[in-house]
């Protein structure tokens, strides 16, 4: 399984990233890691160009939702996208928010899976679920 | 006229920047006091020299906030650079200094020096007569040294690859080092007039589980491209590691590496400083934990035999310091200093050993690069990975190499991507820790280490 991951805008906090790439690493997934600092269009090309499965956009300094939202306009303009997984996870807004408002938020916005404030682990065995559940 | 006084000429010509009178700096800099000059500290004061952080953007608040470092008792002043003038956007912030001096919110995170101007800031910094140090975090310096120089300040911190590779994804990093050329140079040429200029790298980089051998090596090499221009007054620096024996080992091997390096290049003639950071990683919440580990700090500062500590506050958890925690630390740091005099020597020959084989390995795959230049060589190094730096956000890092701790706090190499460390080395480390865990839970480990401070 191919996955592209990345930081969304203008979002340097790298050490989560990071980790994100081991983890996915060690559960046996090929990762292209965009780093800190990616754009929703680089992610578009980066997923045609890798031919990935899953898009995997985290972010943590809260200004997830002005980068993301037009992830349904951006999609149709995209071919070949049929099947790609699209997750975001981290913190998803500046200052509190609950979860039960972010998530249909952006699910709304074109995510398959969302993830805020929760573990890393727990995000990415509900990922391992959700593909094995899709079989 | 030379290349490089041109370029200083075109440099100057900013818009948001004072008019430079390059003749009447050069006079003020030759009859400035010895008292500004960290060098000059450095040989006559026999003490470790006490540091803190801070900048504001307004002229009155950092005055206020120098007032509080001397009645505590401080050896040199920091002059702390906002994020706008480290990327050169000078343009917003004169707006964002014009808006904290009309509504007194402080809307930058540091003093915008540009902005203020040599002339303004020389009456501060002669004012209170101390050594200042300039922070910032800044790829291309050529215009805020200039300005820094000109205002009294005398010691000037980073350099290409630790003020580039922590703090950067994209700036490209050769441009970084011919911009750094130029500040080396200027420091060399007003080293000339009076006391030396003094340089320091920022050993710290992105004080996440970076291992002592990256940190020496850069620092190393830091310190040559900076000695070969002729700068003839240098601190390497590094964090506390989280680990006191690892502390104490690489302040032992720096300061050896150095002084071998320094020589090899025929500058062995510099005086070469070591600074140490208090704790740059995350901090606990609990203020009173915080101000446990600024003192542990303290005492492995004075164990490793630091020229200089740099002091973090009780805030650091909650957000930019008041002046008051800042001044605390100061005092704190001095009286916790009177009690550790003629401390034993700690010596652990097997890890020195393992180290300066690994500093050394490097150094020499640096050397071996085919490029004509050293900042060429030490560029490729850097580009293919001889020189890779955990959790670095930079595209031209290589992000291949992966630390843990062991069970007594050391950092250590568990995947080694393309640093050239001997497979004796390699095996040492990794027999230090439990490797026997499945991949999740060594990325638990990795998460654990990296928050060690906080439980």
């Amino acid at each position: 399984m191919k996955v592209v991951t990345g930081v969304v805008g203008n979002d340097i906090h790298v050490v989560a990233n990071r980790l994100i790439d081991i983890s996915l690493q060690a559960r046996g997934f090929e990762v292209f890691n965009l780093g800190v600092n990616t754009y929703l269009e680089e992610f578009m090309d980066a997923v045609i160009e890798t031919n990935a499965d899953v898009l995997l956009i985290s972010s943590l300094n809260g200004e997830a939702e002005g980068w993301c939202r037009e992830l349904n306009i951006l999609k149709s303009k995209y071919k070949n996208l049929d099947g790609v997984v699209f997750m975001l996870g981290g913190n998803l807004s500046v200052g509190e928010a609950k979860e039960e408002e972010i998530v249909p938020k952006f699910k709304n916005y074109g995510f398959d899976l969302v993830f805020h404030q929760v573990d890393l682990n727990t995000g990415l065995d509900a990922l391992e679920k959700y593909l094995e559940d899709r079989k | 006229m030379s290349l490089l006084q041109e370029e200083r000429d075109i440099i100057v010509q900013n818009e948001f920047a004072d008019n430079f009178d390059f003749a009447e700096i050069e006079e003020f800099v030759k009859n400035a006091s010895k008292d500004l000059f960290i060098s000059h500290n450095f040989k006559t004061k026999n003490k470790m020299l006490v540091q803190p952080r801070g900048g504001f953007p307004t002229y009155q608040k950092q005055y206020d906030l120098y007032e509080f470092f001397v009645n505590a008792d401080v050896d040199v002043l920091p002059l702390t650079i906002d994020s706008n003038t480290r990327l050169n956007d000078y343009a917003t912030s004169a707006k964002m200094l014009k808006l904290s001096e009309e509504n007194e919110v402080d809307m930058l995170n540091g003093y915008p020096l540009v902005n203020h101007g040599y002339k303004t800031t020389r009456k501060m910094i002669t004012h209170f007569n101390k050594p200042v140090s300039l922070r910032h975090g800044t790829p291309d310096a050529r215009l805020l040294i200039e300005n820094a120089i000109a205002s009294g300040i005398f010691e000037i911190e980073g350099g290409p690859i630790t003020y580039l590779l922590p703090y950067s994804k994209n700036f490209p990093l050769d441009k970084a080092f011919l911009y750094w050329k130029y500040v080396e140079r200027v420091c060399a040429n007003y080293s000339k007039l009076n006391e030396p200029i003094n340089r320091e790298s920022f050993g710290p980089l992105t004080a996440t589980l970076v291992p002592p051998c990256v940190t020496i090596v850069i620092q190393l090499l830091e310190m040559l491209l900076s000695l070969e221009e002729g700068v003839k007054s240098f601190s390497v620096s590094f964090s506390q590691t989280g680990s006191m024996n690892q502390d104490i080992v690489t302040s032992a091997v720096i300061k050896k590496m150095a002084k071998y390096y320094a020589e090899k290049i025929g500058c062995g003639d510099a005086d070469v400083h070591l600074v140490y950071h208090q704790w740059m990683g995350a901090f606990p919440t609990n203020k009173d934990f915080s101000e446990q580990l600024i003192n542990t700090a303290t005492i492995i500062a004075a164990m490793v035999g630091a020229d200089k500590i740099i002091t973090k506050t009780r805030d650091e958890a909650s957000g930019i310091p008041t002046k008051e925690s800042n001044a605390k630390t100061v005092a704190n740091t001095q009286y916790t200093l009177r009690m550790l005099q003629g401390l034993p020597n700690i010596v652990d020959e097997e890890e020195e050993e393992i180290l300066t084989e690994e500093v050394m390995s490097i150094m020499e795959a640096v050397f071996n690069d085919p490029a004509d230049t050293l900042w060429r060589k030490v560029f490729n190094s850097i580009k293919n990975g001889t020189i890779d730096v955990p959790f670095s956000p930079h595209i031209i890092n290589h992000n291949e190499v992966v630390t843990v701790r062991d069970k007594n706090k050391n950092i250590r190499i568990i995947k080694r991507g393309n640093l050239p460390i001997s497979d004796r080395c390699f095996e040492y480390e990794k027999s230090q820790c439990d490797l026997n865990k499945d991949a999740s839970s060594i990325v638990n480990d990795i998460i654990h280490d990296i928050g060690i401070m906080q439980w």
